[in-house]
């Protein structure tokens, strides 16, 4: 008795693979349309941030490229983590913390190095500033520069 | 469902409706402040009618009401700036206790107090000393240029008057029919375009300068308009002689530059003109125990910030004194001026400096105050010295040695200068912070001028007032503790201190004016 070609069993395992592939498609472009400035920029609030990042050398890069974790496994707890707090202290009215939390500084700065490892791999940079923007200051958002460079009021 | 439930459950549709709309939008690094369209007249001068369009800007304006709070050199108590002997509200620790002898037979003697919030500019404009409350023809011996600073008014004024305006006496606008003390003072109009709340100009002499430059407004930075609107008062000035202008009408002195040594350049030109259609050296006043012809600085904040550490950097006045602030969600620019000290949690400057404590940012502030105060001291001491010194020489009778003119006049120079150099940190309001190395630089030269004065003087006298100079000058000159135009009518109080002693007595009058009240019926006038 041989396996019957057209059984229900296998419309289910094609539907299901498709809607899995799909379902797949549909999270990936979310994770990576949540990862980017225009929709961390969808709050007022993030817009010091967004304007400064994108008149700055890292333009083209997403927010999360820095701001969240690169492996999947730690960056999915991490997104939804971050993306919950942001969204409480924004309904409730809170502005942006500053300076940022050392958890957010560790995720960005192991970022800096997961990108500019080669530039740094003969040197020890990171023995004596804890941070790599403790140097490159500006990469920090530009914050030395005028307030009136980088935001206005009601945003 | 109750509402553990629906809450999550809308904050999700939400997300996902930000996402759907709004998430594929990308920013503009074109910023634009939030402009309006008021319906406020283009006249308005007070600030209560722009309350309802603006609750929040005016509530945090109305902090500047504060007055209680000091730092370690600065703060809103308004206390007398010569007074180290009384606690506050009356005198302070960090005061300056020579300033009565160094402005001696100038209106700053009489009383001149430490600045609280723009809301008080015109209740101590009308209680200050300095202008003349006594006069039985009720007249404040001060032009009406004296408003300047004080109030939106001033347009409506010019509008009316003209340069006619600023020779009248200053009293003329003090009473209660020509301007509301507490709704007119410095507002609203003073920095908005009431129709569109854009920052605008009100000041006749900032404008003047714009012209004298070539610059025009309209096509300044936004991050400039952020300075220039407190460079509109916060300047170094001084009034017009008729020989050169309109009467009395203020001007910056700022065509050589914006530096001490600028400013003490340009002054030897602009005063009255001499036979040869020439304008001489201009004075503000002659000092009552050298008789040297001297010049008043008055807060040059501008000029000292804008070439310092920050202002040279292109930070503005805006961003350390009208840091946004978050209010209901809205972020807005805090509208309450004053020190940044104040703040425990020094948020000013962690806009910038987010990755210093308030405690390291605080000692930094301190690490110069601390030593522009000190040797701001010794400065004031040494140029009352000068004063004393040329107050001598002017007084030997002993056989002069030959070139006696020409060193008293080099001495009589280099105790103006001096005096400028010192006055120009002194008047100025972060006691160096602004600028440390111009403010620490600008000491050493007056302290160089000084001493130059002295030696000088000491040389046309052939040394004998040398003993008198050698000793501590607090014995020879004490510092006069205590001085109003009402102790001035009083001869046996002038006794009392070596330079009081050479001031006229005054008549004996009774108080005209009490704030913008006048006291005497109007038919006392004349």
């Amino acid at each position: 008795m041989g396996i019957p070609r057209h059984g229900p069993w296998l419309k289910w395992l094609a539907g299901g693979v498709v809607a899995g592939m799909a379902l797949l498609g549909v999270l990936a472009y979310a994770m990576t349309t949540t990862d980017s400035r225009p929709f961390c920029s969808t709050c007022h609030i993030m817009e010091e941030a967004a304007v400064t990042q994108k008149m700055g050398t890292h333009a083209r890069l997403a927010c999360n490229e820095c701001h969240a974790p690169h492996n999947l496994l730690v960056k999915l707890p991490f997104k939804a983590q971050e993306g919950l707090r942001d969204f409480w202290g924004n309904i409730t009215g809170k502005d942006v913390p500053h300076p940022v939390s050392l958890h957010t500084r560790d995720v960005v700065n192991a970022n800096c190095k997961a990108c500019h490892a080669q530039t740094n791999v003969n040197v020890a940079s990171m023995d004596a500033k804890p941070y790599c923007v403790d140097c490159h200051r500006n990469v920090a958002h530009m914050r030395m520069r005028p307030i009136s460079t980088r935001t206005v009021a009601y945003e | 469902m109750n509402k553990t439930v629906v809450s999550p459950l809308f904050a999700g549709a939400a997300l996902l409706a930000v996402l759907a709309l709004g998430g594929c939008e990308d920013v503009s690094t074109e910023l634009k402040a939030p402009t309006y369209k008021t319906g406020i007249a283009q006249t308005e001068t007070r600030i209560s009618a722009f309350k309802a369009a603006f609750p929040q800007q005016h509530a945090s304006y109305m902090k500047n009401d504060e007055d209680k709070v000091m730092t370690e050199y600065k703060g809103s108590v308004p206390y007398h700036k010569n007074d180290d002997v009384n606690p506050l509200p009356k005198g302070f620790k960090h005061a300056q206790p020579y300033l009565k002898n160094l402005w001696l037979g100038y209106p700053f003697m009489y009383e001149y107090n430490e600045t609280r919030g723009h809301t008080h500019a015109v209740e101590d404009f009308v209680n200050i000393d300095r202008l003349n409350r006594f006069g039985a023809d009720g007249k404040g011996k001060m032009p009406a240029t004296c408003w300047n600073c004080k109030t939106p008014k001033m347009m409506t004024w010019v509008a009316q008057y003209g340069d006619a305006f600023w020779s009248k006496d200053v009293n003329e606008f003090r009473g209660k029919e020509s301007i509301d003390a507490r709704d007119e003072t410095i507002g609203c109009a003073n920095c908005h375009d009431p129709a569109t709340m854009e920052l605008r100009l009100y000041s006749e002499p900032l404008k003047d300068w714009l012209k004298r430059s070539g610059q025009d407004w309209n096509k300044l930075s936004r991050n400039e308009k952020r300075t220039l609107v407190c460079a509109q008062c916060h300047v170094e000035y001084y009034f017009t002689h008729q020989d050169n202008g309109p009467k009395l009408r203020p001007v910056f002195p700022w065509d050589n530059g914006k530096n001490p040594e600028d400013i003490y350049q340009y002054y030897k030109g602009h005063g009255a003109k001499g036979p040869d259609g020439k304008p001489g050296p201009f004075v503000d006043w002659v000092h009552a125990a050298s008789k040297v012809g001297m010049i008043k600085m008055q807060h040059p904040d501008y000029e000292t910030f804008q070439d310092g550490p920050h202002g040279a950097a292109g930070v503005s006045c805006a961003d350390c004194h009208m840091q946004y602030v978050r209010e209901d969600g809205k972020k807005i620019s805090s509208h309450w001026m004053t020190s940044p000290m104040k703040d425990p949690e020094m948020r000013a400057c962690r806009q910038c400096h987010a990755d210093k404590t308030a405690e390291y940012l605080r000692s930094r502030v301190l690490y110069t105050q601390e030593k522009a105060y000190k040797q701001l001291i010794k400065a004031e001491e040494l140029s009352v010295k000068a004063h004393e010194a040329v107050r001598l020489a002017n007084a030997y009778d002993g056989p002069r040695p030959e070139n006696y003119e020409a060193l008293m006049t080099e001495a009589r120079e280099m105790v103006r200068k001096g005096q400028l150099f010192w006055d120009y940190v002194s008047a100025e309001n972060s006691m160096g912070f602004h600028n440390p190395v111009k403010t620490m630089n600008t000491l050493a030269v007056s302290l160089e001028c000084s001493n130059r004065a002295v030696a000088l003087a000491t040389e046309a006298t052939q040394f004998t007032i040398a003993p008198v100079m050698a000793k501590d000058i607090k014995e020879v000159v004490p510092p006069i503790l205590e001085m109003s135009r009402k102790l001035q009518q009083d001869a046996d109080f002038l006794q009392k201190n070596p330079w009081t002693k050479i001031l006229p007595v005054l008549p004996k009058a009774d108080q005209v004016w009490d704030g913008q009240n006048r006291l005497k019926s109007d038919a006392a006038r004349p």
